[in-house]
């Protein structure tokens, strides 16, 4: 595990974020006053209820999305000076998701999800992304499978394939959104011994949304949200 | 990345089949639109051999009369019209005359070495023309030499002008058929005295065929000619063409004759040639306008049902215009599967030789259809891969 060093910047820092739907009758405050700071090699939880706005800091700390007002910053520099190909390129290379509910293709094999983020990442060739997918499905453990199709895995299978997809490009950052949501709780188990031992053994930064107490409890900090702002 | 769109495309082949069936059979269409606009403009582009400006087609039917009398009153006649102020020249003909349908065909086997091998040349034009028909449609005379005098030597082969598709078909390598023998169907044998360029008399869209001309001098009693051309001075009109009529009509009291200008009656033969080309044309433009739509259609519906497909590829880095270059290269990859099925069949008419086709035109035709259908893919995609691009992943993702 690798520690940040006084003067490293945090891969992740928040300022006075405020992010707000607007529509044409009604406007919604999803995040209000988040001041935040996910230091490299941290594995972060979020919990809070339904709506309090935790998929939405996701979005925004995965450069999915940008905040009605304040700053978002990457390794020490706002992302508000990156051009959209460069934001790309930054969640490519940096940032690796894993959703809830997969959001695999399903139309393509595992080994093509896995292969998916590298596709998109200038200079890696074809033998090159099948010998990271292979590499990344071996460490969670589904390299019998290659071959198979989403719709041909179990709802763990498919998160792994989904943690694969996000090992694949081997990423500093990895941002999970709820990703035993839709486990029961040994799957989740098995995925969360997944997502620790990431963290542990490779340094990788974790940041993940959960409703579950017990899963937040294994990470090294936990942050609340309620009602759009950040509690604790 | 194209290896990735050729496999999900393939992938969701099931899915797509009805596409790719729509644009298997446009592009049938299209190659049959292709092939037969190919081979008109080919057509087109080879020379027409003669020109029909000023010269008019005489028909005349000597009625009741014996056919050695008529052959005696057309004699009189030519003689009448050769002096006729405003008449330049008058040539004798059979019915084949240009732009009338009417023809008479040919076919030979025939040998380049006495002791070689026989092929056959098949859909030759013959003509029996007057020696006059050189000047009056002005044919180009390329090798040797047209009829003359010097043809009504006694016992000699009766002499036989070919064109240059006929000496190319008789000698592919290049030597030439001056002075050779040809047998034709009569067994008698004709001795090739010239070349002319072309006389295509089925019209300049009609696909060029061989032609060979015999000579009808004067003293023929065989054939009783069915027509003359006549050429005019410029600027002459239902003047001249009333005291022709009239003419004929004083020589031989029972004959009845029309005049049709070969300019009327090129106009009259070009509109008809290419009416049926025309129509299948529209018609293969509403179809490809229903395919256009289709398609367009087709990938406005999947953008929206991929929403959350493409969000997750911009969270794993697309950028947008990679998104936009994944729906036009998924488009034309299924083009692609439509053309691969259609090529095969296309294929089919140049090796099993079907409709005596030429194989050149075959293949632009089918170059044409398939640029024609990757243009319109293309074209159909473009709108849709946009919205692609512009989708905001945060959105795409959450809709789930």
């Amino acid at each position: 595990m690798s520690l940040p060093t006084p003067s490293e910047p945090p891969v992740i820092r928040l300022a006075n974020i405020e992010k707000v739907y607007q529509t044409k009758t009604i406007e919604t405050v999803a995040l209000s006053e988040v001041n935040l700071t996910i230091n490299r090699g941290e594995f972060v939880s979020v919990m809070g209820p339904s709506g309090c706005g935790k998929s939405t800091l996701l979005s925004l700390m995965g450069l999915l999305d940008e905040p009605s007002s304040g700053t978002i910053e990457i390794d020490g520099r706002p992302v508000t000076t990156y051009s959209d190909k460069e934001l790309a390129g930054l969640r490519n290379h940096k940032i690796g998701f894993v959703f809830q509910s997969y959001h695999l293709i399903n139309d393509l094999s595992v080994r093509d999800n896995v292969e998916l983020p590298l596709l998109y990442r200038p200079g890696v060739g074809g033998a090159e992304r099948r010998r990271r997918a292979l590499a990344a499905l071996d460490q969670v453990g589904l390299n019998a499978r290659t071959g198979h199709f989403p719709a041909q895995l179990s709802g763990g299978q498919r998160q792994r394939v989904a943690i694969a997809r996000a090992l694949a490009g081997a990423p500093e950052i990895i941002l999970a959104d709820e990703p035993t949501g839709n486990l029961d709780s040994v799957m989740g188990e098995e995925i969360m011994t997944l997502l620790l031992g990431l963290n542990r053994d490779q340094g990788t930064t974790l940041v993940m949304v959960t409703h579950d107490e017990q899963q937040a409890l294994k990470t090294q900090r936990l942050i609340r949200f309620f009602d759009g702002r950040q509690v604790a | 990345m194209i290896r990735h769109v050729l496999t999900l495309m393939w992938n969701r082949r099931r899915a797509n089949a009805l596409l790719i069936l729509e644009i298997f059979l446009a592009f049938l269409v299209l190659f049959a639109v292709g092939t037969i606009g190919t081979s008109l403009w080919q057509n087109y582009r080879e020379p027409l051999g003669f020109r029909y400006d000023n010269v008019w087609q005489v028909n005349y039917s000597p009625g009741t009369q014996p056919k050695a009398e008529a052959l005696g009153t057309l004699q009189q006649v030519l003689a009448r019209l050769r002096a006729t102020p405003g008449v330049l020249g008058v040539a004798v003909t059979m019915a084949n005359t240009p732009f009338s349908f009417n023809d008479s065909r040919t076919a030979i086997d025939f040998a380049e070495r006495p002791d070689g091998p026989k092929r056959p040349i098949s859909n030759i034009n013959s003509y029996a023309v007057g020696p006059e028909l050189r000047d009056v449609v002005g044919l180009e005379v390329t090798a040797g030499r047209w009829f003359d005098q010097r043809d009504a030597v006694a016992g000699a082969h009766p002499p036989l002008v070919i064109d240059e598709q006929m000496q190319r078909a008789m000698y592919p390598a290049g030597e030439s058929a001056l002075g050779k023998l040809l047998t034709l169907n009569d067994k008698q044998q004709w001795r090739i005295v010239g070349v002319v360029r072309a006389y295509r008399t089925d019209g300049e869209l009609k696909e060029p065929l061989p032609a060979i001309f015999g000579p009808l001098s004067p003293a023929d009693t065989l054939f009783l000619p069915q027509s003359l051309l006549v050429r005019v001075q410029p600027g002459s009109g239902a003047v001249l063409e009333k005291r022709v009529t009239d003419d004929i009509r004083r020589i031989g009291p029972d004959w009845t004759s029309t005049v049709r200008t070969l300019s009327e009656m090129h106009e009259s033969q070009f509109k008809q040639v290419i009416t049926k080309p025309l129509l299948l044309s529209v018609m293969s433009v509403f179809l490809l306008i229903n395919v256009a739509l289709g398609l367009f259609g087709v990938l406005w519906l999947a953008i929206s049902a991929r929403r959350s497909e493409l969000g997750v590829r911009r969270a794993m880095g697309a950028p947008a215009g990679a998104i936009a270059r994944l729906i036009v290269g998924e488009t034309l990859a299924l083009t692609t599967f439509g053309l691969v099925l259609g090529l095969l069949v296309a294929v089919q008419f140049p090796l099993l030789g079907v409709f005596r086709e030429r194989t050149s035109v075959y293949l632009t035709a089918m170059g044409l259809a398939a640029s024609g259908l990757y243009l319109l893919a293309a074209g159909c995609a473009l709108y849709p891969s946009r919205l692609a691009a512009g989708i905001q992943p945060a959105v795409a993702l959450r809709e789930e």
